[in-house]
Protein backbone atom coordinates (compact mmCIF):
# COMPACT_ATOMS: atom_id res chain seq x y z
CA UNK A 1 0.00 0.00 0.00
CA UNK A 2 2.38 2.75 1.15
CA UNK A 3 5.09 1.61 -1.82
CA UNK A 4 2.00 2.25 -3.88
CA UNK A 5 1.20 5.53 -2.93
CA UNK A 6 4.93 6.71 -2.78
CA UNK A 7 4.51 5.63 -6.43
CA UNK A 8 1.32 7.66 -7.10
CA UNK A 9 2.81 10.36 -5.28
CA UNK A 10 5.70 11.36 -7.56
CA UNK A 11 3.22 10.97 -10.82
CA UNK A 12 1.10 14.12 -12.13
CA UNK A 13 -2.24 14.87 -11.77
CA UNK A 14 -2.46 12.55 -8.61
CA UNK A 15 -4.82 14.38 -5.47
CA UNK A 16 -6.31 14.25 -2.56
CA UNK A 17 -10.09 14.54 -2.54
CA UNK A 18 -12.96 14.90 -0.27
CA UNK A 19 -15.45 12.66 -0.38
CA UNK A 20 -18.23 15.19 1.23
CA UNK A 21 -20.82 12.38 1.53
CA UNK A 22 -17.88 10.26 3.74
CA UNK A 23 -16.66 13.24 5.85
CA UNK A 24 -18.04 13.48 9.32
CA UNK A 25 -15.93 16.55 10.49
CA UNK A 26 -14.14 14.23 12.95
CA UNK A 27 -10.96 16.31 12.80
CA UNK A 28 -8.52 13.49 12.61
CA UNK A 29 -6.83 14.77 9.19
CA UNK A 30 -6.81 18.12 11.31
CA UNK A 31 -4.56 16.00 13.73
CA UNK A 32 -2.74 14.40 11.85
CA UNK A 33 -1.41 17.47 9.70
CA UNK A 34 -0.40 19.18 12.63
CA UNK A 35 1.44 15.99 13.93
CA UNK A 36 2.98 15.64 10.73
CA UNK A 37 4.33 19.11 10.64
CA UNK A 38 5.27 19.18 14.31
CA UNK A 39 9.11 18.72 15.74
CA UNK A 40 8.96 16.04 16.96
CA UNK A 41 5.80 14.09 14.60
CA UNK A 42 4.55 13.05 17.96
CA UNK A 43 1.25 14.37 19.25
CA UNK A 44 2.25 14.04 23.12
CA UNK A 45 5.28 15.70 22.66
CA UNK A 46 3.77 18.10 19.90
CA UNK A 47 1.15 19.81 22.17
CA UNK A 48 3.74 20.82 24.05
CA UNK A 49 5.66 22.58 21.51
CA UNK A 50 6.49 26.15 22.11
CA UNK A 51 4.99 27.39 18.94
CA UNK A 52 2.09 24.67 18.50
CA UNK A 53 2.31 22.83 15.08
CA UNK A 54 0.13 24.47 12.28
CA UNK A 55 -2.10 22.22 10.68
CA UNK A 56 -2.91 22.80 6.81
CA UNK A 57 -6.02 21.42 6.37
CA UNK A 58 -9.48 21.97 7.81
CA UNK A 59 -13.12 20.30 8.15
CA UNK A 60 -15.30 23.55 7.06
CA UNK A 61 -19.19 22.48 7.09
CA UNK A 62 -22.38 23.98 5.68
CA UNK A 63 -25.78 22.77 5.99
CA UNK A 64 -24.97 19.48 7.37
CA UNK A 65 -21.99 18.96 4.56
CA UNK A 66 -18.55 18.96 5.75
CA UNK A 67 -15.49 18.88 3.53
CA UNK A 68 -12.03 18.54 4.38
CA UNK A 69 -10.03 20.99 2.49
CA UNK A 70 -6.72 21.78 1.74
CA UNK A 71 -4.86 23.26 -1.33
CA UNK A 72 -6.04 21.73 -4.15
CA UNK A 73 -2.79 22.52 -5.78
CA UNK A 74 -3.84 24.55 -8.83
CA UNK A 75 -2.63 24.10 -12.23
CA UNK A 76 -2.88 27.84 -13.10
CA UNK A 77 -2.40 28.94 -9.56
CA UNK A 78 -3.28 32.39 -8.45
CA UNK A 79 -0.97 32.15 -5.14
CA UNK A 80 1.98 31.84 -7.01
CA UNK A 81 1.07 35.06 -9.17
CA UNK A 82 0.92 36.56 -6.10
CA UNK A 83 3.87 35.55 -4.30
CA UNK A 84 5.93 38.56 -4.57
CA UNK A 85 9.13 37.08 -3.17
CA UNK A 86 9.01 34.07 -5.17
CA UNK A 87 8.49 31.53 -2.53
CA UNK A 88 5.21 30.04 -4.06
CA UNK A 89 6.19 28.11 -7.03
CA UNK A 90 5.28 24.90 -9.12
CA UNK A 91 6.80 21.41 -9.24
CA UNK A 92 6.56 20.99 -12.74
CA UNK A 93 6.86 16.99 -12.23
CA UNK A 94 4.12 16.71 -10.03
CA UNK A 95 2.34 20.05 -10.44
CA UNK A 96 2.42 20.42 -6.60
CA UNK A 97 2.68 24.00 -5.58
CA UNK A 98 5.17 24.28 -3.35
CA UNK A 99 6.39 26.45 -1.22
CA UNK A 100 10.33 27.88 0.04
CA UNK A 101 10.29 29.00 3.43
CA UNK A 102 13.57 30.45 3.58
CA UNK A 103 12.33 33.23 0.83
CA UNK A 104 9.02 33.77 2.80
CA UNK A 105 8.57 37.22 4.26
CA UNK A 106 4.94 36.78 5.70
CA UNK A 107 3.18 39.46 2.90
CA UNK A 108 0.05 37.71 3.23
CA UNK A 109 -0.60 37.99 -0.39
CA UNK A 110 -0.90 34.31 -1.54
CA UNK A 111 -3.79 34.52 1.83
CA UNK A 112 -4.98 37.34 -0.33
CA UNK A 113 -5.28 35.33 -3.53
CA UNK A 114 -5.94 31.70 -2.64
CA UNK A 115 -9.58 30.90 -3.19
CA UNK A 116 -9.81 27.78 -0.82
CA UNK A 117 -8.81 30.01 1.85
CA UNK A 118 -6.05 27.33 2.05
CA UNK A 119 -3.18 29.13 2.89
CA UNK A 120 -2.41 29.60 6.63
CA UNK A 121 -1.07 32.40 8.38
CA UNK A 122 2.13 30.83 11.45
CA UNK A 123 2.17 33.96 12.89
CA UNK A 124 5.18 33.25 15.32
CA UNK A 125 7.39 32.84 12.43
CA UNK A 126 5.70 35.29 10.57
CA UNK A 127 5.46 33.03 7.39
CA UNK A 128 2.69 30.87 5.54
CA UNK A 129 2.10 27.49 5.62
CA UNK A 130 0.20 25.16 3.22
CA UNK A 131 -0.10 21.96 2.41
CA UNK A 132 3.46 20.33 1.02
CA UNK A 133 1.79 16.84 0.11
CA UNK A 134 4.06 15.43 3.55
CA UNK A 135 7.42 15.37 1.67
CA UNK A 136 8.62 13.12 4.91
CA UNK A 137 6.83 10.37 4.69
CA UNK A 138 5.42 7.99 2.00
CA UNK A 139 1.96 8.16 2.56
CA UNK A 140 -0.20 11.41 3.49
CA UNK A 141 -0.95 11.80 7.20
CA UNK A 142 -4.41 12.78 6.68
CA UNK A 143 -5.64 10.23 3.98
CA UNK A 144 -4.04 7.72 6.42
CA UNK A 145 -6.14 9.04 9.56
CA UNK A 146 -9.27 9.72 8.34
CA UNK A 147 -11.37 6.64 9.79
CA UNK A 148 -14.25 6.91 7.08
CA UNK A 149 -12.23 6.85 3.92
CA UNK A 150 -13.58 10.42 2.88
CA UNK A 151 -10.13 11.15 1.62
CA UNK A 152 -8.86 9.73 -1.24
CA UNK A 153 -5.64 10.20 -3.22
CA UNK A 154 -5.84 9.77 -7.26
CA UNK A 155 -6.43 11.02 -10.46
CA UNK A 156 -10.07 12.97 -10.73
CA UNK A 157 -11.54 9.89 -12.74
CA UNK A 158 -10.50 7.47 -10.02
CA UNK A 159 -12.20 9.75 -7.47
CA UNK A 160 -14.95 10.27 -9.95
CA UNK A 161 -15.62 6.37 -10.44
CA UNK A 162 -15.32 5.97 -6.98
CA UNK A 163 -18.02 8.11 -5.99
CA UNK A 164 -20.52 7.14 -8.58
CA UNK A 165 -19.56 3.20 -7.89
CA UNK A 166 -22.05 4.36 -4.19
CA UNK B 1 9.06 34.80 -34.16
CA UNK B 2 11.42 37.42 -32.66
CA UNK B 3 9.51 38.84 -29.27
CA UNK B 4 11.01 41.54 -26.98
CA UNK B 5 10.43 42.85 -23.88
CA UNK B 6 10.92 46.05 -22.28
CA UNK B 7 11.26 45.65 -18.42
CA UNK B 8 12.70 43.01 -16.82
CA UNK B 9 10.14 42.86 -13.52
CA UNK B 10 6.42 41.29 -12.68
CA UNK B 11 5.34 42.10 -16.32
CA UNK B 12 8.48 42.12 -18.20
CA UNK B 13 9.81 38.44 -16.70
CA UNK B 14 6.17 36.59 -16.35
CA UNK B 15 5.23 37.29 -20.12
CA UNK B 16 9.05 36.07 -20.82
CA UNK B 17 8.30 32.90 -19.10
CA UNK B 18 4.78 32.35 -20.60
CA UNK B 19 6.12 32.67 -24.27
CA UNK B 20 8.81 30.45 -23.57
CA UNK B 21 6.92 28.01 -22.31
CA UNK B 22 4.40 27.06 -25.48
CA UNK B 23 7.38 28.55 -28.09
CA UNK B 24 10.14 26.52 -27.31
CA UNK B 25 12.53 27.96 -30.29
CA UNK B 26 11.75 31.36 -31.43
CA UNK B 27 13.70 34.30 -29.83
CA UNK B 28 12.85 35.85 -27.02
CA UNK B 29 15.00 39.36 -25.41
CA UNK B 30 14.35 41.26 -22.33
CA UNK B 31 15.77 44.58 -21.66
CA UNK B 32 16.34 46.28 -18.38
CA UNK B 33 17.80 49.48 -17.68
CA UNK B 34 18.46 48.19 -14.10
CA UNK B 35 21.46 47.24 -12.19
CA UNK B 36 20.30 44.53 -10.69
CA UNK B 37 18.86 41.42 -12.43
CA UNK B 38 15.39 39.56 -11.26
CA UNK B 39 14.73 41.91 -7.98
CA UNK B 40 11.40 42.19 -6.70
CA UNK B 41 10.78 45.34 -5.75
CA UNK B 42 8.20 44.81 -3.16
CA UNK B 43 10.70 42.85 -0.95
CA UNK B 44 12.76 46.52 -0.75
CA UNK B 45 11.15 47.95 1.93
CA UNK B 46 11.98 44.41 3.97
CA UNK B 47 15.85 44.94 2.90
CA UNK B 48 15.01 48.40 4.47
CA UNK B 49 13.94 47.06 7.41
CA UNK B 50 17.21 44.54 7.93
CA UNK B 51 14.71 41.66 7.50
CA UNK B 52 16.49 39.95 4.47
CA UNK B 53 19.70 40.82 2.56
CA UNK B 54 19.82 40.96 -1.27
CA UNK B 55 20.54 37.67 -1.71
CA UNK B 56 16.81 37.30 -1.00
CA UNK B 57 16.06 39.93 -3.08
CA UNK B 58 15.92 37.63 -6.38
CA UNK B 59 12.10 36.40 -6.97
CA UNK B 60 13.19 33.78 -9.75
CA UNK B 61 16.20 31.52 -9.69
CA UNK B 62 19.38 33.93 -10.76
CA UNK B 63 20.25 31.33 -13.21
CA UNK B 64 16.45 32.04 -15.43
CA UNK B 65 17.69 33.90 -18.15
CA UNK B 66 19.95 30.57 -19.11
CA UNK B 67 17.82 28.00 -18.07
CA UNK B 68 15.06 29.29 -20.44
CA UNK B 69 17.17 30.49 -23.52
CA UNK B 70 16.25 34.19 -23.26
CA UNK B 71 18.63 36.86 -24.12
CA UNK B 72 18.76 39.40 -21.05
CA UNK B 73 20.28 43.10 -21.73
CA UNK B 74 20.95 44.43 -18.07
CA UNK B 75 21.60 48.27 -17.89
CA UNK B 76 20.31 48.74 -20.78
CA UNK B 77 17.59 51.29 -21.83
CA UNK B 78 15.35 51.34 -23.91
CA UNK B 79 15.21 55.42 -26.00
CA UNK B 80 13.32 54.99 -28.90
CA UNK B 81 10.75 52.41 -31.23
CA UNK B 82 10.26 52.61 -34.69
CA UNK B 83 7.20 51.23 -35.70
CA UNK B 84 7.41 51.08 -39.31
CA UNK B 85 10.75 49.31 -39.42
CA UNK B 86 9.48 47.14 -36.02
CA UNK B 87 12.56 47.96 -33.75
CA UNK B 88 14.09 49.46 -30.53
CA UNK B 89 16.83 51.53 -30.01
CA UNK B 90 19.42 51.72 -27.22
CA UNK B 91 20.88 54.49 -25.43
CA UNK B 92 24.08 53.35 -26.37
CA UNK B 93 22.67 53.14 -30.44
CA UNK B 94 22.25 49.12 -30.45
CA UNK B 95 19.25 48.86 -33.04
CA UNK B 96 17.25 45.17 -31.56
CA UNK B 97 14.14 44.05 -34.33
CA UNK B 98 11.20 42.62 -32.87
CA UNK B 99 8.33 40.84 -34.55
CA UNK B 100 5.84 41.06 -31.30
CA UNK B 101 6.94 43.68 -28.59
CA UNK B 102 5.73 43.73 -25.13
CA UNK B 103 5.97 47.43 -23.01
CA UNK B 104 6.65 46.63 -19.41
CA UNK B 105 8.11 49.40 -18.16
CA UNK B 106 6.32 50.18 -14.90
CA UNK B 107 5.74 53.16 -12.94
CA UNK B 108 8.06 56.12 -11.43
CA UNK B 109 7.27 57.17 -8.10
CA UNK B 110 5.26 60.51 -7.87
CA UNK B 111 7.52 63.75 -6.59
CA UNK B 112 6.48 66.63 -4.66
CA UNK B 113 7.03 70.45 -5.78
CA UNK B 114 8.68 71.69 -2.69
CA UNK B 115 11.09 73.77 -2.32
CA UNK B 116 14.24 72.64 -1.22
CA UNK B 117 13.66 68.68 -2.90
CA UNK B 118 16.75 68.27 -4.46
CA UNK B 119 18.79 68.57 -0.69
CA UNK B 120 20.94 65.62 0.43
CA UNK B 121 18.88 63.30 2.06
CA UNK B 122 15.81 62.88 0.27
CA UNK B 123 14.69 59.74 -1.40
CA UNK B 124 11.98 57.65 -2.97
CA UNK B 125 12.08 54.20 -2.35
CA UNK B 126 11.79 52.73 -5.96
CA UNK B 127 14.82 50.57 -7.12
CA UNK B 128 17.54 48.72 -5.85
CA UNK B 129 20.12 51.78 -5.98
CA UNK B 130 17.26 53.64 -4.15
CA UNK B 131 17.08 51.29 -0.91
CA UNK B 132 21.32 51.16 -1.32
CA UNK B 133 21.76 54.34 -0.73
CA UNK B 134 19.01 55.37 1.95
CA UNK B 135 20.99 52.21 3.79
CA UNK B 136 24.71 53.72 3.16
CA UNK B 137 23.29 56.57 4.81
CA UNK B 138 21.45 55.27 7.76
CA UNK B 139 23.78 55.17 10.65
CA UNK B 140 24.36 59.04 10.68
CA UNK B 141 20.63 59.22 10.60
CA UNK B 142 18.47 59.53 13.65
CA UNK B 143 14.73 61.15 12.66
CA UNK B 144 13.09 60.53 9.57
CA UNK B 145 9.98 62.25 7.97
CA UNK B 146 8.08 60.29 5.55
CA UNK B 147 5.36 62.21 3.38
CA UNK B 148 2.69 60.73 2.29
CA UNK B 149 0.51 57.90 4.05
CA UNK B 150 -0.33 55.63 1.22
CA UNK B 151 0.70 52.12 1.54
CA UNK B 152 4.63 52.39 -0.21
CA UNK B 153 4.61 55.62 2.59
CA UNK B 154 3.54 53.41 5.26
CA UNK B 155 5.73 50.29 3.63
CA UNK B 156 8.65 52.99 3.93
CA UNK B 157 8.04 53.69 7.93
CA UNK B 158 7.50 50.83 9.18
CA UNK B 159 10.63 49.66 7.55
CA UNK B 160 12.57 52.49 9.26
CA UNK B 161 10.89 52.21 12.22
CA UNK B 162 12.18 48.37 12.48
CA UNK B 163 15.56 50.29 12.03
CA UNK B 164 15.25 51.72 15.34
CA UNK B 165 14.91 55.18 13.76
CA UNK B 166 12.51 58.08 15.22
CA UNK B 167 9.93 58.15 12.31
CA UNK B 168 7.01 60.35 11.32
CA UNK B 169 4.74 60.12 8.37
CA UNK B 170 2.98 63.31 6.81
CA UNK B 171 -0.17 62.56 5.46
CA UNK B 172 -2.01 65.39 3.49
CA UNK B 173 -5.79 63.52 4.11
CA UNK B 174 -7.34 63.45 6.95
CA UNK B 175 -7.07 59.45 7.13
CA UNK B 176 -3.53 57.08 6.48
CA UNK B 177 -3.96 54.77 3.04
CA UNK B 178 -6.75 56.55 2.09
CA UNK B 179 -6.60 55.34 -1.51
CA UNK B 180 -7.29 51.23 0.50
CA UNK B 181 -9.24 51.60 2.77
CA UNK B 182 -11.86 53.74 4.86
CA UNK B 183 -11.65 55.71 8.16
CA UNK B 184 -12.63 52.88 10.44
CA UNK B 185 -9.83 50.57 9.07
CA UNK B 186 -7.15 53.13 8.48
CA UNK B 187 -7.82 54.46 12.53
CA UNK B 188 -7.06 50.98 14.20
CA UNK B 189 -3.70 50.68 11.27
CA UNK B 190 -2.90 54.36 12.68
CA UNK B 191 -3.17 53.26 16.43
CA UNK B 192 -1.13 50.31 15.74
CA UNK B 193 1.87 52.26 14.07
CA UNK B 194 1.38 54.75 16.74
CA UNK B 195 1.60 52.35 19.45
CA UNK B 196 4.89 51.56 18.21
CA UNK B 197 6.53 54.69 18.05
CA UNK B 198 5.61 55.69 14.85
CA UNK B 199 4.76 59.56 14.54
CA UNK B 200 0.94 59.88 12.27
CA UNK B 201 0.59 63.43 11.59
CA UNK B 202 -2.71 63.95 9.46
CA UNK B 203 -3.88 66.96 7.34
CA UNK B 204 -0.63 68.37 6.81
CA UNK B 205 1.76 68.85 3.99
CA UNK B 206 5.04 69.84 3.84
CA UNK B 207 6.02 73.52 2.93
CA UNK B 208 9.61 73.16 2.39
CA UNK B 209 12.80 71.21 3.04
CA UNK B 210 15.33 73.14 5.38
CA UNK B 211 18.97 72.83 5.81
CA UNK B 212 22.49 73.19 3.93
CA UNK B 213 23.55 70.41 1.71
CA UNK B 214 21.61 68.06 3.53
CA UNK B 215 18.30 68.02 4.85
CA UNK B 216 18.11 69.15 8.64
CA UNK B 217 13.91 70.30 9.24
CA UNK B 218 11.09 70.11 6.88
CA UNK B 219 8.78 73.11 7.56
CA UNK B 220 5.01 72.13 7.17
CA UNK B 221 1.96 74.04 6.38
CA UNK B 222 0.36 74.63 9.93
CA UNK B 223 4.03 76.36 10.38
CA UNK B 224 5.71 73.51 12.41
CA UNK B 225 9.27 72.68 11.74
CA UNK B 226 10.15 68.74 12.49
CA UNK B 227 13.83 68.28 12.52
CA UNK B 228 15.04 65.30 10.65
CA UNK B 229 18.11 64.19 8.97
CA UNK B 230 16.31 62.17 6.35
CA UNK B 231 12.94 61.90 3.92
CA UNK B 232 11.51 59.81 2.19
CA UNK B 233 8.73 60.29 -0.62
CA UNK B 234 6.13 57.77 -0.55
CA UNK B 235 3.65 59.58 -2.16
CA UNK B 236 2.78 57.02 -5.28
CA UNK B 237 3.78 55.95 -8.37
CA UNK B 238 2.80 57.24 -12.24
CA UNK B 239 3.01 55.15 -15.33
CA UNK B 240 6.47 55.16 -17.41
CA UNK B 241 4.82 56.19 -20.74
CA UNK B 242 7.17 58.51 -22.57
CA UNK B 243 8.69 55.63 -24.55
CA UNK B 244 4.88 54.19 -25.94
CA UNK B 245 3.85 58.29 -26.33
CA UNK B 246 6.99 58.79 -28.20
CA UNK B 247 5.99 56.69 -30.81
CA UNK B 248 3.09 57.71 -31.06
CA UNK B 249 0.49 54.34 -29.06
CA UNK B 250 -2.58 55.62 -27.29
CA UNK B 251 -1.77 57.29 -23.85
CA UNK B 252 -3.70 58.46 -21.16
CA UNK B 253 -2.83 57.82 -17.47
CA UNK B 254 -0.94 55.03 -18.30
CA UNK B 255 -0.45 53.05 -21.91
CA UNK B 256 -4.28 51.97 -23.04
CA UNK B 257 -4.46 48.75 -24.27
CA UNK B 258 -7.54 46.63 -25.18
CA UNK B 259 -8.99 43.23 -23.71
CA UNK B 260 -6.13 41.44 -25.43
CA UNK B 261 -3.36 43.74 -23.75
CA UNK B 262 -3.08 45.22 -27.36
CA UNK B 263 -1.72 49.31 -27.54
CA UNK B 264 -2.86 50.76 -30.47
CA UNK B 265 -0.02 48.91 -32.90
CA UNK B 266 -1.21 45.32 -33.74
CA UNK B 267 2.45 44.30 -32.67
CA UNK B 268 3.03 46.28 -29.36
CA UNK B 269 1.32 45.05 -26.05
CA UNK B 270 1.27 46.56 -22.91
CA UNK B 271 1.22 44.81 -18.95
CA UNK B 272 1.79 45.66 -15.44
CA UNK B 273 2.23 49.36 -13.88
CA UNK B 274 2.67 51.00 -17.02
CA UNK B 275 -0.81 50.15 -18.43
CA UNK B 276 -4.43 51.05 -18.30
CA UNK B 277 -6.63 47.84 -17.64
CA UNK B 278 -9.94 47.28 -17.07
CA UNK B 279 -10.83 46.76 -13.43
CA UNK B 280 -13.63 44.51 -12.58
CA UNK B 281 -14.93 45.86 -9.37
CA UNK B 282 -15.30 49.54 -10.55
CA UNK B 283 -16.39 49.14 -14.07
CA UNK B 284 -13.99 51.25 -15.56
CA UNK B 285 -10.43 51.36 -16.83
CA UNK B 286 -7.68 52.44 -14.69
CA UNK B 287 -3.90 51.20 -13.60
CA UNK B 288 -4.03 48.66 -10.77
CA UNK B 289 -0.14 49.33 -9.91
CA UNK B 290 0.38 45.87 -7.86
CA UNK B 291 2.47 42.90 -8.14
CA UNK B 292 -0.26 40.03 -9.08
CA UNK B 293 -1.80 42.09 -11.54
CA UNK B 294 1.53 42.95 -13.37
CA UNK B 295 2.07 38.97 -13.62
CA UNK B 296 -1.19 38.33 -14.48
CA UNK B 297 -0.91 41.09 -17.33
CA UNK B 298 2.52 39.71 -18.38
CA UNK B 299 1.04 36.35 -18.75
CA UNK B 300 -1.93 37.23 -20.65
CA UNK B 301 -0.28 39.39 -22.72
CA UNK B 302 2.63 36.70 -23.97
CA UNK B 303 -0.56 34.20 -24.76
CA UNK B 304 -2.28 36.90 -26.90
CA UNK B 305 1.38 37.64 -28.50
CA UNK B 306 1.50 33.69 -29.18
CA UNK B 307 -1.82 34.78 -30.99
CA UNK B 308 -3.60 32.97 -28.90
CA UNK B 309 -6.64 35.05 -28.44
CA UNK B 310 -7.05 35.49 -24.80
CA UNK B 311 -9.08 37.92 -23.34
CA UNK B 312 -8.38 39.59 -19.50
CA UNK B 313 -10.84 40.20 -17.63
CA UNK B 314 -9.56 43.04 -16.05
CA UNK B 315 -7.67 43.41 -12.64
CA UNK B 316 -9.09 43.68 -9.51
CA UNK B 317 -7.58 45.91 -6.93
CA UNK B 318 -6.53 44.41 -3.64
CA UNK B 319 -3.70 44.82 -1.33
CA UNK B 320 -2.34 43.09 2.17
CA UNK B 321 -0.03 45.07 4.15
CA UNK B 322 1.19 43.67 7.91
CA UNK B 323 2.48 46.39 10.25
CA UNK B 324 3.53 45.46 13.75
CA UNK B 325 1.15 42.06 13.74
CA UNK B 326 -1.97 43.66 12.23
CA UNK B 327 -2.43 42.38 8.86
CA UNK B 328 -5.13 44.20 7.05
CA UNK B 329 -6.38 43.34 3.17
CA UNK B 330 -8.45 45.43 1.23
CA UNK B 331 -10.06 44.90 -2.21
CA UNK B 332 -12.22 46.62 -4.72
CA UNK B 333 -14.59 49.40 -3.79
CA UNK B 334 -14.10 49.95 0.08
CA UNK B 335 -15.48 53.68 0.33
CA UNK B 336 -17.97 54.08 -2.35
CA UNK B 337 -19.05 57.63 -3.26
CA UNK B 338 -22.91 57.28 -3.22
CA UNK B 339 -23.56 55.58 -0.29
CA UNK B 340 -27.20 55.02 -0.69
CA UNK B 341 -26.30 52.68 -4.33
CA UNK B 342 -24.61 50.48 -1.83
CA UNK B 343 -25.35 48.14 0.77
CA UNK B 344 -22.60 48.02 3.69
CA UNK B 345 -22.39 45.04 6.13
CA UNK B 346 -19.62 45.63 8.59
CA UNK B 347 -18.37 44.64 12.40
CA UNK B 348 -15.60 45.66 14.90
CA UNK B 349 -15.29 43.23 17.29
CA UNK B 350 -12.15 43.12 19.16
CA UNK B 351 -10.02 45.15 17.51
CA UNK B 352 -11.25 43.22 14.55
CA UNK B 353 -13.03 45.54 11.57
CA UNK B 354 -14.87 43.72 8.62
CA UNK B 355 -16.32 45.41 5.99
CA UNK B 356 -17.94 44.18 2.76
CA UNK B 357 -19.35 46.45 0.18
CA UNK B 358 -22.51 45.24 -2.06
CA UNK B 359 -24.24 46.62 -4.72
CA UNK B 360 -27.06 44.54 -6.44
CA UNK B 361 -26.45 41.46 -4.01
CA UNK B 362 -22.45 41.38 -5.47
CA UNK B 363 -19.66 42.20 -3.38
CA UNK B 364 -17.53 44.44 -5.23
CA UNK B 365 -15.44 45.17 -1.89
CA UNK B 366 -14.27 44.64 1.38
CA UNK B 367 -11.71 45.45 4.43
CA UNK B 368 -10.41 43.15 6.67
CA UNK B 369 -8.17 44.38 9.91
CA UNK B 370 -6.97 41.94 12.21
CA UNK B 371 -8.57 38.70 11.07
CA UNK B 372 -7.22 38.41 6.54
CA UNK B 373 -8.49 34.81 6.27
CA UNK B 374 -11.44 35.18 4.27
CA UNK B 375 -9.93 37.30 1.72
CA UNK B 376 -9.02 34.98 -0.92
CA UNK B 377 -12.15 33.41 -0.82
CA UNK B 378 -13.86 37.03 -0.91
CA UNK B 379 -11.51 37.59 -4.19
CA UNK B 380 -13.43 35.06 -5.99
CA UNK B 381 -16.68 36.13 -5.59
CA UNK B 382 -15.77 39.65 -6.26
CA UNK B 383 -14.02 39.09 -9.50
CA UNK B 384 -16.65 36.42 -10.87
CA UNK B 385 -19.63 38.81 -9.71
CA UNK B 386 -21.22 36.21 -7.93
CA UNK B 387 -24.79 36.92 -6.19
CA UNK B 388 -24.48 36.22 -2.32
CA UNK B 389 -27.69 37.39 -1.57
CA UNK B 390 -28.05 32.96 0.00
CA UNK B 391 -24.75 33.64 2.30
CA UNK B 392 -25.16 37.70 3.57
CA UNK B 393 -25.68 36.54 7.06
CA UNK B 394 -22.47 34.46 6.59
CA UNK B 395 -20.33 37.05 5.65
CA UNK B 396 -18.90 38.42 9.43
CA UNK B 397 -18.75 34.76 10.75
CA UNK B 398 -15.71 34.33 12.60
CA UNK B 399 -15.62 30.65 10.61
CA UNK B 400 -16.51 32.24 7.05
CA UNK B 401 -14.50 29.64 4.94
CA UNK B 402 -14.54 27.86 1.17
CA UNK B 403 -17.38 25.41 2.54
CA UNK B 404 -19.66 28.40 3.17
CA UNK B 405 -19.72 29.45 -0.52
CA UNK B 406 -19.86 25.61 -1.82
CA UNK B 407 -23.48 26.15 -2.83
CA UNK B 408 -22.44 28.89 -4.86
CA UNK B 409 -20.15 27.18 -6.42
CA UNK B 410 -22.06 24.03 -7.43
CA UNK B 411 -25.50 26.77 -8.29
CA UNK B 412 -23.07 29.44 -10.60
CA UNK B 413 -20.24 26.86 -12.00
CA UNK B 414 -20.18 28.03 -15.15
CA UNK B 415 -19.44 31.73 -13.30
CA UNK B 416 -16.35 30.07 -11.76
CA UNK B 417 -13.03 29.20 -13.09
CA UNK B 418 -12.04 25.58 -13.19
CA UNK B 419 -9.29 26.90 -10.62
CA UNK B 420 -12.02 28.08 -8.02
CA UNK B 421 -13.92 25.37 -7.78
CA UNK B 422 -12.02 22.68 -9.00
CA UNK B 423 -12.83 18.65 -7.65
CA UNK B 424 -14.86 19.90 -4.84
CA UNK B 425 -18.00 20.13 -6.31
CA UNK B 426 -17.80 16.67 -7.52
CA UNK B 427 -19.72 15.47 -4.60
CA UNK B 428 -21.49 18.56 -3.59
C1 LIG C 1 8.69 49.41 -1.95
C2 LIG C 1 7.58 48.82 -2.78
C3 LIG C 1 6.73 47.90 -2.19
C4 LIG C 1 5.70 47.32 -2.92
N1 LIG C 1 4.89 46.43 -2.33
C5 LIG C 1 3.90 45.86 -3.03
C6 LIG C 1 3.06 44.87 -2.43
O1 LIG C 1 3.20 44.51 -1.26
N2 LIG C 1 2.07 44.35 -3.17
C7 LIG C 1 1.87 44.69 -4.48
O2 LIG C 1 0.97 44.16 -5.11
N3 LIG C 1 2.68 45.59 -5.08
C8 LIG C 1 3.66 46.18 -4.38
N4 LIG C 1 4.47 47.10 -5.01
C9 LIG C 1 4.21 47.41 -6.43
C10 LIG C 1 4.88 46.39 -7.36
O3 LIG C 1 6.23 46.34 -7.08
C11 LIG C 1 4.62 46.73 -8.79
O4 LIG C 1 3.24 46.69 -9.04
C12 LIG C 1 5.32 45.79 -9.76
O5 LIG C 1 6.69 45.79 -9.57
C13 LIG C 1 5.00 46.15 -11.19
O6 LIG C 1 5.77 45.42 -12.06
P1 LIG C 1 6.06 45.88 -13.55
O7 LIG C 1 6.80 44.78 -14.17
O8 LIG C 1 4.80 46.34 -14.20
O9 LIG C 1 6.92 47.22 -13.44
P2 LIG C 1 8.23 47.60 -12.63
O10 LIG C 1 8.42 46.69 -11.48
O11 LIG C 1 8.18 49.04 -12.37
O12 LIG C 1 9.41 47.30 -13.65
C14 LIG C 1 9.60 48.00 -14.82
C15 LIG C 1 11.04 47.84 -15.22
O13 LIG C 1 11.25 48.36 -16.52
C16 LIG C 1 12.43 49.14 -16.50
N5 LIG C 1 12.34 50.12 -17.60
C17 LIG C 1 11.48 51.15 -17.72
N6 LIG C 1 11.70 51.83 -18.85
C18 LIG C 1 12.73 51.21 -19.48
C19 LIG C 1 13.41 51.44 -20.70
N7 LIG C 1 13.09 52.45 -21.50
N8 LIG C 1 14.42 50.60 -21.04
C20 LIG C 1 14.76 49.56 -20.25
N9 LIG C 1 14.13 49.29 -19.08
C21 LIG C 1 13.13 50.10 -18.70
C22 LIG C 1 12.44 49.77 -15.13
O14 LIG C 1 13.69 50.22 -14.75
C23 LIG C 1 11.98 48.59 -14.29
O15 LIG C 1 13.04 47.76 -13.96
C24 LIG C 1 5.51 47.69 -4.28
C25 LIG C 1 6.38 48.60 -4.88
C26 LIG C 1 7.41 49.16 -4.14
C27 LIG C 1 8.33 50.14 -4.80
S1 LIG D 1 -2.59 27.52 -2.01
FE1 LIG D 1 -4.62 27.96 -2.86
S2 LIG D 1 -4.21 29.02 -4.81
FE2 LIG D 1 -2.30 28.06 -4.20
S3 LIG D 1 -2.32 26.09 -5.29
FE3 LIG D 1 -3.18 25.74 -3.23
S4 LIG D 1 -5.39 25.97 -3.46
FE4 LIG D 1 -4.45 26.86 -5.31
S1 LIG E 1 3.33 35.25 2.60
FE1 LIG E 1 5.17 34.22 1.86
S2 LIG E 1 4.43 32.62 0.44
FE2 LIG E 1 2.74 34.09 0.79
S3 LIG E 1 2.91 35.57 -0.91
FE3 LIG E 1 4.05 36.45 0.83
S4 LIG E 1 6.17 35.74 0.53
FE4 LIG E 1 4.86 34.46 -0.81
Amino acid sequence: MTKDLLKKKKTKDIKIYCDITKCVGCRSCEIACAVEHSKSKDIFSAIKEKALPKKRVKAENINNKIISLHCQHCEDAPCIKACMSGALSKDEKTGATLQDKDKCVGCWMCVMSCPFGAIVQDVENHIAVKCDLCPDREDFACVAACPTGALFVGTKEEFEKKVKKK
Amino acid sequence: MKYLIIGGSAAGVACAETLRKHDKSSEIAVISDEVFPLYSRCLLTYLLAGSIDESKLYFKDKTFYEDNNIKFYLCKKAVSIDRKEKSITLKDRTKISYDKLLLATGASPKLVDVPGIDKKGVFTVRKIDDARSIMKMLNKVERIAVLGGGLIGLRDAYALRQRGKEVAVIVKSPQVLSQMVDKQAASLIAARLEKNGIKIMTGLAAKEIIGKEFVEEVLLDNGEKIKCQMIIIGKGVKANTELAASCGLKVEEGIVVDEFLKTSDENIFAAGDCAQTYDIARGERRINALWPCAVEQGERAALNMLDKKIKYDGSLSMNSVDFFGLASISMGVTKPKEEKDYEIISQVKNNIYKKFVLKENVIVGMVLVGDIKPAGIISILIKNRIDVSSIKHLLLDDNFDYAKIMPLVAKYKDKFKLEECKDTIITY
